[in-house]
């Protein structure tokens, strides 16, 4: 259970070797251990250069991506996951673990305690999950609170430091590189016992907690007959707690109104010291009757120093917060759109931002656009071939709003408009972004006067709530579109 | 040369770290190592140079210090800088710790002789155990916070020599109830406790005999060593896997069995209770190595229900956490049934899935799951160990949320996809023809695909997306008719639209198994020929059809590149029309080619495609199909990069020409008869590995001493079979023993001809000899005494000694001279006459033996052979 090297690269497009390595650790005690396990099927870690040109390669970053090369493109190199086997020096590097963010290229390679020969399931290598965590752990402290490239580059100046803090000789013992270098600066502070590891230092000043829960609204609206449409709310509640006390115990409990929609699918934060079982196994899973569990969900736990996510949970509301429809005809050498949106009754009529996103794919520039909104107003990107339209912070009374327009469209030219391998011939689609404060569509509230502290002083508790659509698509009712299993099931 | 600057430092990491092994093979390179090692103890260097001079050798300490001497060296020079340090508190204690650790492990210096090894070990385990060590430590605060450092140490060591700290768990155990970081120790102890109960024991099992005095021993009790290098020895023997194999539940393979006494078990669980109790105060990833710990360490063990973790796994389960579901995974393999019942089995398998899909996760986390299910160790598993298969309890109402879905990207849709085909596998055909069935989406998910790889102009990446998805369909339900004719249909149509994608189709054509491999070859070859004429995607359809070109459909083919050739006027088009005429011609012409190639080779434009046409022509018209096949067949030494060219006149040359080989048989030289008018070798073939047909033995004699030899014929070969006798008859021009040098010429099972070298054979002087013809019973004495006298005086007589070996006289004539034995009167004389062919002899008259030999008179008309003779007689007594 151990790492071997780890690396973060920058991927860049435009430079010649694709990309730079902006850090990179070795482990020799791990690598001596690697050579005995391995055994004949040992391959050394390769230096810097190697390893992010076959890193590159795989990951398709490079720019030859033109044409077919079996070593790459060959039906039965199939990956499944983000553990990749790397050619270096003619031998092959497994297991890689690698994965891309933000054009950042995270990437470990875990021991093996075996033979790699015949290859080990990955299930049976404790490395791999470990090295995924350290990845994660890296890519958490680099844009957590980040906001510019400076603060990138002070947060990468400090990653060697932080790593011989948390993973000195190759195994991890802490993913939570903030925690790190916390520990770093508490370091003249004697720990008492009992002190959790993943809490360094205590908190000293006015008790506070503050809960804030995020849902965020799938949909997918096809508007035919035979597909069903589908919708899905994702919940995440985050926790920042400031307690006195070495291991100060809160219990908050998740609520819903009466008529509220059940939350299912929870996974909590390892602080969590219980779980009712009516929380584990509330589930999407099984078909929703009356008897689902509605709460209140109650989460016992120790809060770390920093904010974390105590938990995030799914729901399935009754019906979609805006219900929309999308025609889109060819005709001639003309697109006729029309859209209708209508905001459901039980929703909050107050949004901080509202719009529709209408993209057209594979297409040429708009050359010329007549358009009739009954509310709100469009934007016109002709470039981009792309129509904005603005709706605002409220629905008018009738809560239905409708657009209808022609467009035309000039040559394709190369590369300037977007491609899309979705959106071929008619298919397309409108997109809605919109974002309601103070307000969930589940109901689900954290009520302040249940949140229970056991600990000195009593703690001002705040609690804020947030709706934000998330890849909220409805289709062209008039040509195929992409669909999900569940849109079948009837 | 004094300590460098910060800046030449920084400079120097620098180009070291860009490349270490070409700044290693440098002029400085040499120099490296040591000069870190002694400006670590510069006064004018910063502690933050320095931290930055230790961190790099933390991370190359193997490449700095290669060798065990060179290690040991590095270890004790930084274990004296530790100690001279000033006592005012530093980051470097710390770092120094670590480098003088790695250092020694990775040098492979670590061990009982080793004087740095003895210093760091009690070094370690007394700043691990809060014990003061004095002012150049630091301060007590900073020794406190150096027990961290210590522990993480001792478990390096530990892991790399297993067994080595088994004498400190008591030590360890007193340590964990005291103040100090509660992570570190716990980390050490559950390592230690793995080791000394995984590790296996020597003979005797005397480490599971003495486990309760090794928990329970104190720092004051023990009074003995708390590490024990014995334990440790041999340690590339020792170092065993964490999790050897991931066994299939209830299987104990490969474990030993140690079967503690009551007490020793109670007091080992009561030491894994107080770790699994406070195992809440760790880091997550440290709370999954020590569940992974001690799960494997009482796997092995007797009588030891794994119900101690039963407490912590309800936590667990809520989370999400990567290290510490995979650890609860590890659990679950390592106890199965005596840990989870069916129902948790399902309620983990649930969690599973859901974490594998849940939209708050990361894709590689949802992937890794997904890779968790393939493989998740069942209670009673039904299907083959090792192999990806969708649990029993994954049914479709569960499996539902991990549909693939053209939104996907790549990965998640291929390792979904793999999924939806093991369940489709499964799956009874009954529910064909059900609309919405999992079947029926995956058909429709690959006509998605191929629609999307259809793209004029799309990313590479979208055509490869579709064709691994065909090949996983194929893999896994290509024995499905429904599907396989679906699937063959949909790529029939992408080719249509996009013949730019030969180079997959035939890829895909490589890899897929026959089920799918012909009827889509027919389906391709029907595409193609049914375009004829100038278009784009000539080259494409070409290349297609030097693929596909087989079978029956010859005459559309043959029209196809008729029409096909009026278009082909740069060399690329003729070159890839010439390439299918060529897999044409391979699998067996067909009417009309002889025609096309003639036409070819009269109308392309290039020089050298007329060429290859006319080539191809004549080898059409001489070879027969079988050994056209051949020879236009893959080479049998397809060089690592070669143009198609170089390849094909390969292929030419390796069956056209004769081939050198490796002697294919084995050749050799049997009893001899003598009898005759001229000497006769007898030998003996035998096939080595390969059948031989058409052997051809050809001998040559060096120096012209025989005659020419005739080449002699054998129809086969075998191996296995008795040796093939073979009588070479000689025609020696001189009396005198030779070389005969032998080459090989045969016909390979594959077709081939080949030549080769065999080793020389000797033809000894006793080989040569011939008996004179029956005399009449009486006549014996007159005859010889007739030759005998003859010799003289163009001849010449000798006396010589012959030695006798322990087996006397008559032996020794009754082996190797019987044939030529005239007049015998044993034990006293024997005459003997031999001829030499082609027109000598040679008498021999042995007397009364003595005691180690017999004189022997012997006369012979030819001089030439008398240090023959001689030899020949010495050589006697030795056999």
């Amino acid at each position: 259970m151990a790492q071997r090297a780890v690396w973060l690269i920058r991927h860049e497009p435009g430079n010649p070797l694709g990309g730079t390595v902006k850090f990179s650790r070795r482990y020799p005690t791990v690598e001596k251990r690697a050579k005995v396990f391995n055994g004949k099927s040992y391959v050394p870690v390769p230096e810097d250069g190697p390893f992010l040109k076959a890193l590159l390669f795989q990951l398709r970053l490079l720019d030859d991506d033109k044409d077919f090369v079996e070593r790459r493109d060959s039906c039965s190199h199939i990956n499944k996951s983000s553990i990749y086997g790397l050619l270096v020096g003619g031998e092959e590097l497994w297991p890689v673990v690698a994965f891309l963010r933000n054009d950042m290229i995270y990437a470990s390679v875990p021991l093996v305690e075996q033979t790699l020969s015949p290859r080990p399931s990955l299930i049976s290598i404790s490395g791999v999950s470990q090295g995924l965590e350290l990845l994660f752990g890296i890519q958490d402290f680099l844009y957590s609170s980040q906001k510019n490239d400076t603060d990138l580059n002070t947060k990468l100046s400090q990653l060697p430091d932080l790593l011989l803090q948390a993973c000195p000789l190759g195994t991890l013992l802490d993913a939570n590189l903030q925690n790190s270098l916390n520990s770093i600066n508490f370091s003249s502070v004697t720990q008492p016992q009992k002190q959790p590891a993943w809490k360094v230092g205590t908190y000293k000043g006015k008790p506070q907690i503050s809960i804030s829960i995020t849902e965020k609204v799938k949909c997918m609206q096809y508007g035919k007959q035979d597909i069903a449409d589908t919708w899905q709310v994702v919940g995440t509640v985050a926790c920042k707690c400031d307690l006195e006390g070495i291991m100060p115990n809160v219990t908050i409990s998740l609520n819903l109104p009466t008529n509220g929609s059940p939350l299912q699918d929870f996974i909590v934060h390892p602080c969590v010291t219980s779980l009712d079982s009516a929380i584990l196994t509330s589930s999407s899973i099984d078909t929703m009757d009356d008897s689902a569990f509605s709460g209140p969900y109650k989460f016992p736990f120790t809060p770390p120093l920093e904010s974390f996510n105590l938990c995030h949970y799914t729901s399935q509301v009754p019906v979609p917060p805006i219900l929309g429809s999308y025609n889109m005809k060819e005709e001639e050498a003309q697109l006729k759109i029309t859209v209708n949106l209508k905001l459901h009754e039980s929703v909050k009529n107050n949004f901080e931002i509202c719009e529709a996103h209408i993209p057209f794919y594979n297409r040429g520039p708009v050359t010329h656009v007549e358009y009739k909104v009954s509310f709100g107003q469009l934007e016109v990107f002709r470039e981009k071939s792309l129509l904005v339209w603005i709706i605002g912070q409220k629905f008018p009374k009738s809560m239905e709003i409708s657009l209808s327009g022609t467009l035309t469209f000039g040559v394709k030219g190369h590369n300037k408009q977007p491609f899309d391998h979705i959106c071929i011939g008619n298919t397309a689609y409108v997109k809605l972004h919109f974002r309601i404060s103070d307000y969930t569509l589940t109901g689900c509230y954290a009520d302040q006067h249940s949140v229970q502290v056991f600990a000195s002083g009593k703690p001002k508790i705040s609690a804020y709530r947030k709706l934000i659509s998330s890849d909220y698509y409805i289709w062209n009712s008039k040509a195929p579109a992409p669909v999900t299993y569940a849109s079948l099931l009837p | 040369m004094g300590p460098l600057s910060r800046e030449a430092w920084a400079q120097r990491l620098g180009a070291f770290r860009a490349s270490p092994s070409a700044f290693l093979a440098g002029a400085e390179g040499e120099d490296l190592g040591r000069d870190l090692l002694s400006d670590l103890r510069s006064e004018k260097l910063s502690e933050q140079t320095k931290v930055s001079l230790l961190t790099l050798s933390l991370e190359y300490s193997d490449k700095l210090w290669s060798d065990a001497p060179a290690a040991e060296a590095a270890a004790t020079s930084l274990l004296d800088t530790l100690v001279l340090l000033p006592s005012k508190p530093s980051a470097l204690r710390r770092l120094l710790l670590l480098a003088a650790t790695t250092a020694l492990v990775s040098g492979g210096a670590l061990g009982p002789t080793s004087g740095a090894s003895c210093r760091l070990l009690p070094l370690l385990l007394g700043l691990a155990s809060g014990r003061d060590m004095g002012r150049s430590f630091g301060t007590l605060s900073e020794q406190r916070h150096l027990q961290a450092t210590a522990c993480e140490c001792l478990g390096e060591l530990e892991r790399c020599k297993p067994g080595l700290l088994a004498g400190s768990l008591g030590i360890l155990r007193s340590l964990l109830g005291q103040t100090g970081p509660i992570q570190p120790v716990s980390l050490l102890l559950a390592l230690v406790l793995h080791n000394t109960l995984v590790v296996p024991s020597r003979p005797g099992a005397e480490i599971g005999a003495g486990l309760q005095g090794l928990l329970v021993a104190g720092v004051s009790s023990s009074g003995s060593c708390p590490w024990d290098w014995t334990l440790a020895e041999e340690w590339d023997a020792h170092l065993q896997p964490q999790a050897p194999s991931w066994p299939t539940t209830g299987e104990e393979h490969g474990f030993p069995l140690l079967k503690p006494s009551p007490e020793e078990a109670r007091e080992l669980k009561a030491a894994v209770a107080q770790l699994l109790d406070t195992s809440y105060l760790l880091t997550s990833v440290a709370q999954a190595q020590l569940l992974w710990l001690l799960g494997w360490a009482l796997r092995g063990l007797r009588g030891q229900p794994p119900v101690v973790f039963k407490p912590q796994l309800v936590r667990l389960l809520g989370t999400a956490q990567l290290t510490l579901l995979h650890s609860v995974l590890a659990l679950k393999a390592a106890f199965g049934e005596a840990l989870f019942t069916a129902q948790d089995e399902a309620l983990l398998l649930r969690r599973l899935t859901l974490v594998a899909q849940h939209p708050a996760l990361p894709s590689p986390t949802h992937l890794f799951y997904l890779n968790c299910i393939l493989s998740f160790p069942e209670n009673c598993p039904l299907g083959l160990e090792g192999e990806e298969a969708a649990p029993l309890l994954l049914g479709p109402q569960l499996s539902r949320g991990l549909m693939p879905s053209l939104l996907h990207d790549p990965m998640v849709l291929l390792a979904r996809l793999h999924l939806l085909c093991l369940l489709c596998a499964d799956a009874e055909e009954e529910e064909k023809g059900h609309v919405h069935s999992p079947r029926w989406y995956l058909q429709e998910l690959l006509a998605g695909l191929q629609q999307r790889a259809a793209l004029d102009g799309g990313p590479q990446a979208l055509a490869t997306l579709c064709f691994q998805a065909s090949y996983l369909v194929a893999s896994c339900l290509a024995g499905q008719p429904t599907v396989r004719t679906s699937l063959v249909h949909g790529l029939a149509q992408l080719y249509r639209a996009r013949p730019s994608l030969a180079p997959h189709f035939v890829d895909l054509l490589d890899q897929v198994s026959p089920e799918l491999r012909e009827p889509l070859r027919v389906v391709l070859q029907q595409e193609v020929v049914a375009r004829p004429g100038k278009n784009e995607s000539l080259c494409w359809h070409l290349r297609m059809l030097a693929k596909v070109a087989e079978g029956d459909a010859q005459r559309a083919t043959l029209s196809f590149l008729q029409a096909a050739a009026i278009h082909c006027t740069d060399w690329g088009l003729q070159q890839a029309l010439l390439r299918v005429c060529r897999a044409l011609l391979r699998t067996g012409g067909g009417d009309g080619l002889a025609d096309l190639l003639q036409v070819l080779a009269r109308q392309l434009e290039d020089a050298d495609g007329r060429d290859h046409a006319r080539l191809y022509y004549i080898l059409f018209s001489h070879l027969s199909s079988s050994k056209l096949g051949m020879a236009l067949g893959p080479s049998l030494a397809v060089p690592a990069l070669a143009s198609s060219l170089v390849a094909e006149n390969q292929g030419f040359a390796s069956t056209l020409m004769v081939q050198e080989t490796p002697a294919p048989i084995q050749l050799s030289v049997g009893p001899q008869k003598a009898k005759g008018t001229l000497p006769v070798l007898h030998l003996q073939v035998e096939a080595l590995e390969a059948p031989v047909y058409s052997l051809e033995l050809r001998f040559r004699v060096a120096g012209q001493l025989y005659g020419p030899l005739e080449a002699v014929h054998i129809p086969c070969l075998c191996p296995g079979q008795p040796a093939h006798p073979l009588c070479l008859t000689l025609q020696p021009r001189r009396p005198a023993p030779a070389r005969l040098h032998v080459e090989a010429l045969y016909t390979t099972p594959a077709g081939l001809t080949c030549h080769a070298h065999l080793h020389p054979l000797s033809v000894k002087f006793a080989d040569l000899f011939l008996p004179f013809p029956q005399l009449p019973k009486g006549s014996e004495l007159c005859f010889f005494d007739d030759l005998w006298n003859s010799c003289l005086p163009k001849g010449v007589e000798s006396r010589m000694w012959c030695p006798l070996g322990p087996q006397g006289l008559e032996a020794l004539v009754s082996q190797h001279l019987e044939p030529f034995v005239v007049v015998a009167q044993p034990p006293t004389t024997y005459l003997i006459a031999v001829q030499l062919p082609p027109d000598s002899m040679l008498l021999l008259r042995l007397e009364k033996a003595q005691v180690d030999g017999v004189p022997v008179a012997l006369r012979t008309d030819n001089w030439a052979v008398l240090p023959l003779v001689g030899d020949y007689l010495r050589s006697l007594a030795a056999h």
